[in-house]
């Protein structure tokens, strides 16, 4: 009950601050400079002791507050009843507005060094953004209702009066299965969040500039290094959510372009696209309305992403009519979309014009192709995630949309994107000179054809394989001769070694060279992904202890079946030895973890990771005589997971730069003054 | 090296290792697993958006033994599919047709291609002209505005409608509480099909799934009746005694359709985990084990022990008695 209190005077007080966030924001924007610092401050300080309250009743079993009683047990080991807090939709909000109010306060330790109209406009915006996600978890979405009448596990009902009558069950039924099984699950919700709720500061100076109707290269310069670390914990979520999906839901595949996958990639996509436009913007002053919509957008795809798998409306169009938190997201959305579109409206006669493309043959004219197959994609995975909702919600007809579909468009989407990243680097700003882009991509294109004949020959002839490895040279070779010919360049001059003059061109120029790290890391994806969904091969056995089976090289023995009762679950697995040649390797342990009431299991995948690729081992039944096990391999899928790491670096390695330089120039602001 | 020189040479070599790139290069897929083909195109009808290949669901995994089975028999894909679609109701065909409902869906792409290129080609002939459209240039405020009214007013529209149309659909068909009040037996399967399909969260829904998966339990339509069972039996809402029932009848059909045994005698157990002396759980178990394993010893004993309950009728007495006389006496099992 103190710990409910605790919970609801954190996000009342929150959303106090973020009421006067707003109201204050506003008066400072217009000029009548007013205090932000104690908004801001209420608005962290309540949704940190929120979030306190919520982890404190987790972790003492306090059956009294609702959410505990439903989705925790006593027997939930670390690091789950931690993550707990998010495995479901309450709790989910809560980190939300915790992030939220995280990155406001980091807005507005920018705005007190800097004191401006665009600040403090940005953080109106921000505290408006909160004011939304406050208000939802103190109406709709009540993570400290206390449990005013009990089950024997969990709670029956619920009020929203921390000081009801407060009958709290003995026990809970724990969270979801699926969500107690990897400790992943521990750090992937709050990585994927601080991606999906950072796009909140990019879209908040967005709208602040059109609010005060300076939509100059100022919002732009900050909603890009927004951007970036966002879309750097965007990249990492979604990676570690490929992996979790791969470790923990036992088919083998880390990507099903599920409604909550596309959820995470849309806003990536876009992004993406909006991180290379606005350096189109801030070299060349080209595409500034453009630049808005992407941020805008970039925003209305995560509230329509929260709103997708939040409100239940995948699992069963009809639960959207049962539960009032798809309409209210649903509601904000409209009116983000609206605000947002109508003041952008108004404000366009000071966006200025572009000066025209001299070149497509030249960076901006590759950015402007790029931007439109990464928009073409976020639009094939949108349409292909709400048709089927659309559809079944008009006339009642149900269609499925599913890998097929989307990989028919997303393959070759992606490809021509790897074919524009390669030519993008190679060209300098306004275009090139005569013969310059011949004289850098000849040799990659031979490179990559090459690679692509050898891969051919060697080591598979299946086209996407083929394809992939050939891209990934093109590009990358690509990129290793441009560092070559800038190092040679400048040691013709020097007299220096070309490699300690390579290190100086990456030194001089980081921020372009941090970029590269995040495509090459693009193309690992690609190849990674091309190799495992098309080389990997499949089998089931059944094994009766003693007996060996040959699988894609290996030697599985089946050593016995084994059974062991935790706290929390009981296990129930077979061990495998597993023998390359007569060479023992290791021992795998698939198994099935049964929760609770659970009867159906959780199978849980044994997974040997070599250089070659993976040895990926799943339970499908077992009992006293035998088993039957699902066998997987997926080669080089170690490379997809370095590829989405390597992204998501050069993503913070730019932020990295951009921070240096910003405390560069302040230094050398002090020293002026 | 001549900048000539190198031009020839990497242009021989570009040239050289392009046509031996088509030539090595293969375009059938990587490899001719058929039924993996197959299943990665049906949504499996009890998980979330995957396919049956995917899923490591129970009910998944025969559909894709099915699947395995027709391949073997040499049936085509459509027939297969048409099968696996009017066989398991929930089970859609997650590779959209290129026409009817969903021939917007693959239109839409090409269209949002041509319209960006098309902005693109026009915004490089007419740069900072005031009357390029949305995308790029600077576009007049007034129709700029209208353009965004006109788009955001279609949007709220489709929701609305949306949210309309589905409350009037709910209304329109019978929720569960609208059914309590009549005689379930003259109601027809098709709509408590589509009640059930219409309110899957409702408390009550398990009742109902259990009274028509009877009805196909009694007529003999195991596989209708199998996503019923199952979606009871993994229900976590569910009472002990509708857990025990579906259990029990997923395992009797494992056994009795497909010759199950293994997974009959687990089902089994389960059901007697939750509820230790259930007549019928230990009868089946009995016969299975007889029947399916030929342990008649162990399956005597079974029914031994079942006969020392004092709840059973007196009918069942007769019958097992007459079945431990047969089982002793070595006789083939009923």
């Amino acid at each position: 009950m103190m710990l409910a209190f605790l919970g609801s005077a954190g996000m009342a007080a929150a959303l106090i601050g973020a009421l006067l966030l707003v109201f204050r924001g506003i008066q400072s924007a217009r000029g009548n400079e007013s205090d932000l610092v104690r908004p801001a401050r209420l608005l962290l300080s309540g949704a940190i002791a929120s979030m306190v309250a919520l982890e404190l009743a987790l972790l003492t079993d306090d059956f009294s507050v609702a959410y505990v009683a439903n989705h925790h047990s006593t027997t939930t080991p670390f690091p789950f009843d931690v993550a707990t807090a998010w495995a479901a939709l309450e709790g989910s909000i809560v980190l939300w507005g915790l992030i939220l109010a995280g990155f406001t306060w980091a807005a507005l330790s920018r705005y007190r060094r800097e004191p401006d109209s665009l600040g403090a406009a940005a953080l109106a915006v921000m505290g408006a953004v909160a004011v939304f996600f406050f208000g939802l978890m103190l109406t709709v979405a009540n993570p400290f209702e206390v449990c005013v009448n009990a089950l024997e596990v969990g709670c029956a009902e619920s009020s929203p009066w921390p000081f009801a009558n407060v009958v709290a069950p003995a026990e809970g039924p724990g969270p979801n299965p699926l969500l107690q099984n990897h400790f992943l699950m521990a750090i992937h919700p709050p990585i994927l969040y601080l991606g999906y709720v950072g796009m909140t500061v990019p879209f908040a100076y967005a709208i602040g500039a059109l609010a005060i109707g300076v939509p100059g290269p100022e919002w732009l310069r900050r909603s890009h290094r927004s951007t970036l670390v966002a879309w750097s914990f965007l990249s990492l979520g979604i990676v570690l959510g490929g992996w979790w999906a791969y470790e923990v839901l036992s088919w083998g595949g880390y990507w099903a372009w599920d409604p909550v996958e596309n959820a995470s990639l849309m806003p990536w996509l876009l992004a993406t696209a909006f991180i290379h436009s606005a350096l189109v913007q801030q070299k060349r002053g080209m595409l500034q309305a453009w630049n808005f919509i992407l941020v805008i957008g970039v925003f209305a795809l995560t509230i329509l992403g929260t709103f997708l798998t939040r409100s239940g409306t995948i699992n069963s169009v009809h639960s959207f009519t049962q539960s009032a938190i798809g309409p209210a997201l649903l509601g904000f959305l409209v009116l983000v979309l609206i605000g947002s579109f109508a003041l952008f409206s108004m404000r366009s006669h000071v966006v200025a014009t572009s000066p025209r493309v001299e070149s497509f043959v030249s960076r901006e004219g590759s950015f402007l192709i790029n931007n439109l197959l990464l928009s073409v994609y976020g639009f094939v995975v949108l349409i292909g995630t709400v048709y089927p909702l659309l559809l079944e919600a008009f006339t009642g007809t149900q269609v499925g949309v599913g890998s097929p579909f989307f990989n028919r468009l997303a393959v070759p989407l992606s490809f021509l994107l790897l074919l524009v990243m390669g030519i993008g680097p190679l060209t300098p700003w306004q275009g090139s000179p005569k013969g310059q882009l011949w004289r850098r991509i000849r040799f990659p294109i031979a490179a990559g054809l090459s690679a692509g004949v050898l891969t051919s020959v060697f080591v598979s002839p299946v086209g996407w394989v083929v394809l992939s490895v050939a891209f990934g040279v093109y590009v990358v070779s690509g990129l290793a001769g441009l560092l070559l010919e800038q190092a040679r360049s400048r040691a013709i001059k020097t007299g220096n070694t070309r490699w300690m003059e390579a290190r100086q061109v990456v030194s001089r120029n980081q921020a372009f060279w941090a970029g590269q790290v995040s495509h090459i890391g693009v193309v690992l994806v690609v190849v990674g992904i091309a190799f495992a969904a098309n080389l990997g091969s499949r089998a089931e056995v059944e094994l009766e202890p003693g007996e060996t089976v040959v699988f894609a090289g290996y030697t599985l023995v089946y050593e016995s079946p084994f059974q062991v009762r935790e706290p929390n679950r009981l296990v129930q697995g077979a061990r495998l030895s597993v023998l390359r040649g007569d060479r023992f390797i290791t021992t795998l342990e698939p198994r099935a973890n049964f929760y609770g009431a659970d009867t159906a299991g959780v199978v849980s995948p044994a997974v040997l990771s070599r250089p070659r690729g993976d040895l990926y081992v799943t339970l499908r039944d077992i009992n006293s005589e035998s088993v039957d096990l699902g066998l997987n391999t997926s080669p080089l899928i170690w490379m997809l997971w370095l590829g989405g790491l390597t992204t998501a670096a050069g993503g913070f390695w730019s932020v990295a730069i951009r921070r240096a330089e910003r405390i560069r120039r302040e230094e050398r602001q002090i020293v002026d003054v | 090296m001549s900048e000539r020189l190198r031009n020839i040479v990497l242009l021989a070599i570009i040239a050289t290792m392009a046509v031996l790139l088509v030539a090595t290069v293969s375009t059938r897929p990587a490899s001719e697993d058929r039924v993996g083909a197959l299943g990665s195109q049906i949504k499996c009808p009890v998980c979330q958006g995957e396919s049956i290949a995917d899923s490591p669901s129970q009910m998944a995994r025969d559909m894709m033994d099915l699947v395995a089975e027709r391949v073997d028999r040499g049936f085509s894909d459509e027939a297969i599919i048409d099968e696996l679609l009017a066989s398991y109701s929930g089970a859609v065909l997650l590779d959209p047709p290129v026409s009817g409902a969903t021939l917007a869906l693959w239109l839409a792409p090409m269209v949002a291609i041509a319209i960006g290129v098309t902005v693109i080609v026009w915004w490089r002939r007419h740069p900072g002209d005031e009357s390029t459209p949305g995308a790029n240039g600077a576009p007049s405020r007034r129709r700029l505005l209208i353009g965004a009214i006109v788009l955001i007013a279609a949007f709220a529209g489709v929701v609305v409608v949306a949210a309309n149309s589905l409350q009037e659909r709910e209304g329109a068909s019978a929720g569960v509480a609208d059914l309590d009040d009549q005689d379930l037996s003259e109601v027809s399967n098709e709509t408590l099909e589509a009640v059930i399909a219409a309110n899957l969260d409702h408390p009550q829904i398990n009742g109902m799934r259990l009274a028509l998966a009877g009805r196909y339990y009694d007529a003999g339509d195991y596989r209708s009746a199998f996503p019923h069972y199952l979606a009871v039996a993994e229900d976590g809402t569910a009472t002990g005694g509708e857990a025990v029932t579906s259990l029990v009848r997923l395992g009797w059909m494992a056994y009795d359709g497909n010759g199950e045994v293994g997974t009959a005698n687990r089902l089994l157990d389960q059901a007697l985990e939750i509820e230790p002396g259930s007549q019928i759980a230990l009868y089946l178990k009995a016969t299975v084990i007889w029947c399916g394993e030929g342990d008649a010893e162990t399956a005597t004993t079974i029914l031994v022990g079942l006969l020392s309950d004092p709840d059973l009728a007196e009918e069942s007495r007769t019958q097992i008695e007459a079945d431990i006389a047969r089982a002793s006496g070595d006789e083939a099992c009923a």
